[in-house]
């Protein structure tokens, strides 16, 4: 749980620290300073709980186990991140295209089938627009075109929203800039509670 | 660990992570095998309490005893705290996410003067009365300790008990006497009255205060049988004293994030100005071995790939150079830097500068603290111009291009001359490096110029000496400024308005307590913060409660005046200090407790420097530490 409420940068910093307490042999950058070797694909947004999130890692020794990397670090990590898998690396980072999240979305005031009810009419717009901050201030976009596909199921008290959108490098696009877009229209003030699922490549296959 | 309500607004505020606990190492333990629940309160944010190893030490300590469990607390950022008041969510521990109200012992740890508002807030935030008097029941113990626990006057109406000098033993018994008096069924006063006949435990609602009529003390008479002079206590061996093999490693990052190796306590110095030199005598040192296998196993037990070696002068450690030798065997195989703070001008040996070279070379920062060789003799720092100049040609011969240089002003007996020597001592530092003709090739050099105002201090020297005004601290900053002539050189200075209110409660008496508690009833908190602290709202409360700051701040006061903070002994004899005050005045030096014994009272522990033999007559005939030379 608390490991949502960290930012990438304090993440990142968090593995680095836990593979040197594992003793893992992770390959180290050479040069004036080096550095262990170790990326995370795709930023993890602070608040996003992550259930299936990837990082690469290199190690000096091919050869070592991969249960045993599992393990190893399980034992390093605090209790809001685990390792339950470990793969050779297929794709490159660049590869990702396609993000699913699962969106909870609840309002004190609001029933949940009328909050079902607010997303359906905002993502059958045609186009759904949308103020981003830029460096070079502020720009309108659509983010229609990322909403690859999505799914709108009411619960006792909150709506949930089950959506596939483009991710990346390129064209990335924040589920949270759906919440901001849909409290724009209503003018309520959601809580979201936002679940990254899984990464996909542009042919929609799992990230590995 | 958080409930739902507090959930809901981690994702309004700046950095949730501070407010989450679940860190690696976090202390979990169930309530129900617990008796005792200890709060410990760090008036600050996450980031700077995280990063205190007093509260790491007495953390561990506290949780290594089963049947207490020590959680932690800190000051929410003012985001967080107006998120908490308008949901009506009480202050809480990391660990448990309980209420602080819900615990047995609130304890604070008091590393500045301008925290004591956060500790007042703290308790608010918490639903707990701020005053000692009107918590009557056997629970929510306040408890403080820390160096500002060396004058507890003006908090003395909050809190119950103060632990005078180091905690590691007081506490436990403290806390082993609140679990009889509750067996027992005792009250409140009757635990108070039991804890004030334990070395090292100050009880303030055992005492009452008599003033004269120009506001200074009069009489401080002991009631119920309390002792009329408060012992610190103190750890005599440091290598049998507990140290945690383990720290609670932080998600987020905080402003110390490493390892942190305690090497020894105390300061053989004897600096006037200092506090901590004269509050943690005598200098007690760790061996090298035991200091290894404690680095080895926090490094092993955290991840840290960073371990700094902690103490008030690193560089005079006696051991330092075959200390280095055992750490680099190892810490270089396993990538961990060893970082060596409270470099002394003149401890910079090569020796040194190249078992810590395989490091990142970050700045270099030494504290010469006055312009003027006649000033630091008066404030008795003991750095010569030409060792300055030394130490930093061979920093800039082995690769340096960036010095800080720490000042102060508002020195007692300080001219505009000794001022302006402060820009001279910079420009003279950038002349050597391009005298030195080893320095980086093609690179600048950069000189900060950093310079504080000189706050009196208790059991210094200089506690009877007067601040010197804002107005002039300013002209003094002004004067500096002006002074400098190169580029190369920048300058930066501490705001002389903290430094004022920190002198007012530094050398305060129970009068203040009334000005504290209007500052809560305010909402007064991060007085250390420049976000918040506003001197003006401070001068309205002192006003409206017919008190002079600057009868605290400013007045010289005479040696024969009953001291607020006279009841408490740190070893460090009354007549001591006033020889040494007497010598700043001639311009005169002391010798450093290695060099030569000058009767400061704390041998009466037994232990320590004060028990070392004396080097050998070529180190004592030329006052040069010849045992750090390779």
């Amino acid at each position: 749980m608390e490991c949502r409420y960290i930012s990438h940068l304090d993440l990142n910093r968090t593995m680095l620290r836990a593979l040197h307490k594992s003793k893992i042999p992770i390959w180290h950058t050479e040069g004036f300073n080096p550095h262990p070797f170790a990326t995370f694909p795709l930023p993890l947004s602070l608040g996003f709980r992550g259930v299936n999130e990837c990082m690469d890692v290199k190690l000096e020794d091919d050869d070592y186990s991969f249960e045993e990397i599992i393990t190893k670090l399980n034992a390093c990590l605090p209790r809001g991140i685990r390792v339950f898998d470990v793969t050779e690396a297929v794709m490159k980072a660049g590869k990702i295209a396609y993000a699913s999240f699962t969106v909870k979305l609840s309002e004190e005031k609001t029933p949940s089938s009328a909050i079902c009810s607010e997303l359906e009419a905002l993502l059958s717009q045609d186009e759904i627009l949308i103020e981003k901050k830029s460096k070079k201030g502020f720009k309108t976009v659509d983010i229609k075109p990322a909403v690859q596909s999505y799914e709108i199921s009411e619960r006792f008290d909150f709506a949930q929203l089950d959506i596939m959108l483009s991710a990346g490098s390129t064209d990335n696009v924040n589920p949270n800039l759906l919440v901001t877009a849909l409290q724009n229209k209503t003018g309520a003030e959601y809580e979201a509670d936002i679940t990254r699922n899984d990464l996909y490549n542009a042919e929609k296959e799992p990230f590995r | 660990m958080v409930n739902r309500e507090v959930e809901k607004l981690l994702l309004k505020v700046q950095k949730p992570g501070r407010y989450v606990g679940g860190e690696l190492n976090e202390v979990i333990k169930d309530k129900k095998d617990v008796d005792l629940r200890f709060a410990f309160c760090f008036p600050d944010t996450y980031e700077v309490g995280m990063s205190h190893l007093g509260m790491k030490i007495l953390y561990s300590l506290f949780n290594s005893v089963p049947y207490i469990w020590c959680e932690r607390v800190f000051a929410p950022w003012i985001d967080m705290e107006e998120e908490m008041r308008r949901h009506n969510i009480p202050l809480y521990a990391l660990e448990s996410g309980d209420p602080i109200s819900d615990f047995d012992f609130i304890g604070f740890t008091l590393q500045y003067e301008l925290s004591y508002s956060n500790m007042l807030n703290m308790l608010k935030m918490g639903n707990v009365p701020i005053l000692s008097s009107e918590r009557t029941e056997l629970k929510n113990i306040v408890v403080a300790g820390g160096p500002c626990a060396c004058n507890p006057e003006p908090i003395a109406d909050f809190v119950d008990i103060f632990f005078i000098g180091e905690g590691e033993e007081v506490d436990l018994e403290v806390m082993e006497i609140f679990r009889r008096c509750r067996d027992e069924g005792a009250d409140k006063p009757e635990f108070l009255r039991r804890c004030a006949q334990v070395e090292g435990v100050y009880v303030p609602a055992l005492y009452e205060v008599e003033y004269n009529e120009d506001g200074t003390i009069k009489s401080f008479t002991p009631k119920d049988g309390a002792p009329a002079v408060i012992r610190k206590r103190l750890m005599l061996d440091m290598d049998k004293s507990y140290y945690p093999d383990n720290f609670v490693v932080p998600l987020i990052e905080i402003v110390h994030d490493r390892a942190v190796q305690e090497i020894f306590r105390g300061c053989i110095r004897g600096c006037r100005f200092c506090q901590a030199g004269f509050l943690y005598r005598p200098v007690r040192e760790k061996s090298p071995d035991t200091i290894n296998a404690q680095c080895r196993a926090l490094c092993d037990n955290t991840g840290y790939d960073e371990v700094s070696l902690s103490s008030l002068s690193s560089s005079d450690y006696s051991r330092i150079v075959p200390l280095l030798e055992k750490l680099t065997d190892w810490t270089y195989g396993e990538k961990v830097s060893i970082s060596l703070p409270s470099l002394r001008v003149d401890g910079f040996s090569d020796e040194i500068m190249n078992r810590i070279k395989t490091v990142r070379k970050s700045g270099l920062t030494f504290a010469p603290e006055a312009g003027s060789q006649r000033l630091r003799d008066v404030i008795n720092k003991n750095v010569r111009h030409d060792e300055l100049m030394q130490t930093c040609a061979t920093a800039f011969a082995g690769g340096w291009t960036t010095v800080k240089l720490y000042f102060m002003i508002g020195l007692p007996t300080e001219t505009m001359d000794d001022v302006a020597d402060i820009a001279h001592l910079g420009q003279d530092v950038v002349e050597t490096f391009y005298h030195t003709p080893e320095r980086a090739k093609g690179k600048s050099v950069r000189v900060t110029v950093s310079a504080s105002s000189f706050v009196p201090k208790p059991f210094t020297p200089f506690q009877w000496e007067p601040q010197d005004t804002i107005p002039v601290l300013h002209e003094k900053q002004r004067h500096i400024k002006d002074s400098i002539k190169s580029k190369k050189i920048s300058f930066n200075y501490h705001d002389a308005d903290t430094s004022f209110l920190e002198a007012v409660f530094a050398r305060g008496d129970r009068k203040l307590c009334r000005v504290m508690q209007t500052a809560c009833e305010r909402g007064f908190h991060f007085d250390g913060w420049n976000d918040c602290f506003d001197l003006d709202k401070w001068l309205e409360i002192f006003e409206e409660c017919g008190i002079d700051p600057a009868f605290y701040a400013n007045r010289r006061r005479s040696f024969d005046e009953i001291l607020p903070w006279d009841h408490l002994d740190y070893g460090v004899k009354k007549s001591f200090l006033i020889k040494e005050c007497q010598k700043a005045y001639e311009n005169t030096t002391t010798p450093h407790c290695r060099l030569q014994c000058s009767q400061c009272g704390a041998a009466k522990y037994g232990k320590g420097v004060c028990f070392e033999e004396l080097k050998d007559l070529v180190s004592k005939v030329y006052g040069v530490p010849l045992y750090l030379a390779p």
